[in-house]
């Protein structure tokens, strides 16, 4: 059967081993555009980053050291492990038409480009300087990134959720269980399996013996 | 009717070459009592008529006990994060099929977060049972929605509460299950619950082969009799091939891996060695 548009769209998709990243995620036309199935490119290296020592969040406030927009502050806006970039806001940008017709010759619009990771540096909040930074561990326990130079601790930024709901401030709905009824511990463990439990709650008696099966 | 004569007489007119040989020294000590054996399949047949009438009755009385747990079916006080208290049950029951009447139409529909396993392991048993059919009620609801949304041409409102309420499910059978392997484990010391054994097949690879359950022993199974759980003499050539080659490929990946590592290094000399 023909699969529709939202079929296409859902469904996952498979990439090959040596496939080139680019600013657009895998499952989107345009990147499909760049990356038809059978194209291969010469292959980008990429610096090994362990996902525990990455420092750089999104919505955080960076500088750049090297590049056109040298020594500019800005907040990160996408982050690709894959590629080791950083995409600033309204930093790094190039000028193109969008929306080009046959008639109109397109909107002129600033598109941000993709920073590497080790041309930005994460700024201290004491002093507004870039600095190198490691996650080290507090007293309570937390992993919090603490600048080498000072020893200042950088917080994490907030994030605004993508379905847009900030946890102070939810009411739950007629639907949702309260926060009390869902911490409430109502587990005993016991030697009885959940059928039998729930057949003793219920006063379900099953007096029925089971006909003699092979298993082989 | 049973045709236990005849599925002796065609075991021995067996052929006696290598394949064949090796089943029946495996099979010889469980042919030992066959004698007694048909004699007592004859009788179980016998039962087996028996125990088929006591099944029927027995479907019967499963019907009178669903309609009694339904009726104990009783509403509940501390419930999902998809359900809150109804002081009634609808009795006419297709109402639940159906969202709030103050939703319908409404392009978006506020949804809380769904369960997680860490909140449902605290839960008692009862409570789980009890949780597992409201969240499914809550998914034949939504269900029902997108059909008519399908058929309406119109989007569903918040679809993502049907993603939600699945990943519950799913999060509340894997601790279901957990629960049963701990006792399982706790009791006889082996976590697979359905029986099973490490097995040969023709082309030479050992496997776990599940059993499956049938009404009838392995003996009388003549498709069960076919199947061959040994490799056979001229399989043994291409076995040592097929090392070979996982071999060269095992070297490949490693030799891929160190060049690829090297040209790392050149390229960052400051980078940290990843440790896998």
């Amino acid at each position: 059967m023909r699969r529709t548009k939202g079929e296409e769209l859902n469904e996952k998709v498979v990439v090959p081993k040596d496939y080139r990243y680019g600013t657009n995620r895998p499952w989107t036309i345009a990147a499909k555009r760049l990356n038809p199935p059978g194209k291969r490119r010469r292959k980008v290296f990429v610096e090994p980053i362990a996902p525990e020592d990455w420092t750089v969040l999104r919505g955080d406030t960076v500088e750049i050291l090297a590049g056109k927009d040298k020594g500019k502050q800005g907040k990160v806006v996408q982050v690709f492990r894959h590629r080791n970039w950083v995409i600033l806001q309204g930093l790094n940008t190039h000028y193109r038409y969008i929306g080009k017709t046959h008639d109109y010759p397109g909107t002129y619009i600033a598109s941000e480009a993709p920073i590497l990771l080790r041309d930005v540096a994460l700024i201290d909040p004491s002093d507004r300087k870039p600095t190198e930074v490691e996650w080290k561990f507090t007293e309570e326990g937390d992993k919090v990134r603490v600048s080498v130079r000072t020893g200042c601790i950088i917080p994490k930024p907030v994030v605004e959720r993508r379905d847009g709901i900030v946890p102070e401030q939810w009411k739950d709905g007629p639907k949702d269980t309260s926060p009390e009824d869902t911490v409430e511990k109502t587990f005993t463990p016991s030697l009885k399996t959940l059928e039998e439990e729930v057949m003793e709650k219920l006063g379900i008696q099953e007096n029925r013996r089971q006909r003699k099966s092979y298993w082989y | 009717m049973p045709t236990i004569s005849t599925v002796g007489t065609q075991r021995n007119n067996k052929d006696c070459d290598s394949f064949t040989r090796r089943r029946r020294r495996r099979r010889r000590k469980m042919a030992a009592s066959s004698m007694a054996g048909r004699v007592l399949t004859l009788c179980k047949q016998f039962q087996n008529v028996f125990r088929i009438s006591s099944g029927i009755n027995a479907k019967n009385a499963a019907v009178n006990l669903a309609k009694h747990y339904s009726h104990l079916y009783s509403p509940i006080s501390s419930v999902s994060q998809y359900r809150t208290l109804h002081t009634t049950i609808s009795r006419r029951g297709l109402d639940e099929f159906f969202d709030f009447p103050e939703n319908w139409g409404e392009e978006t529909v506020k949804s809380g977060a769904p369960w997680s396993a860490k909140h449902l392991r605290t839960k008692s048993n009862e409570d789980l049972h009890k949780l597992w059919y409201v969240l499914l009620k809550e998914k034949n609801m939504l269900l029902t929605l997108e059909q008519e949304s399908k058929r309406q041409r119109v989007p569903m409102p918040s679809p993502e509460r049907l993603r939600k309420v699945e990943r519950s499910l799913i999060r509340l059978e894997t601790v279901a299950k957990e629960r049963e392997t701990t006792l399982r484990l706790l009791q006889t010391g082996q976590e697979k619950g359905r029986p099973g054994a490490w097995r040969r097949n023709v082309l030479g690879y050992i496997y776990w082969y599940r059993f499956k359950e049938y009404a009838i022993p392995w003996y009388m199974n003549t498709r069960y009799m076919r199947k061959r759980f040994y490799t056979p003499k001229f399989v043994e050539p291409h076995i040592r091939l097929r090392i070979e080659k996982y071999l060269r490929d095992k070297y490949r990946k490693t030799n891929l891996k160190k060049r690829t590592l090297a040209k790392l290094k050149e390229r960052f000399p400051h980078m940290k060695v990843p440790s896998s």
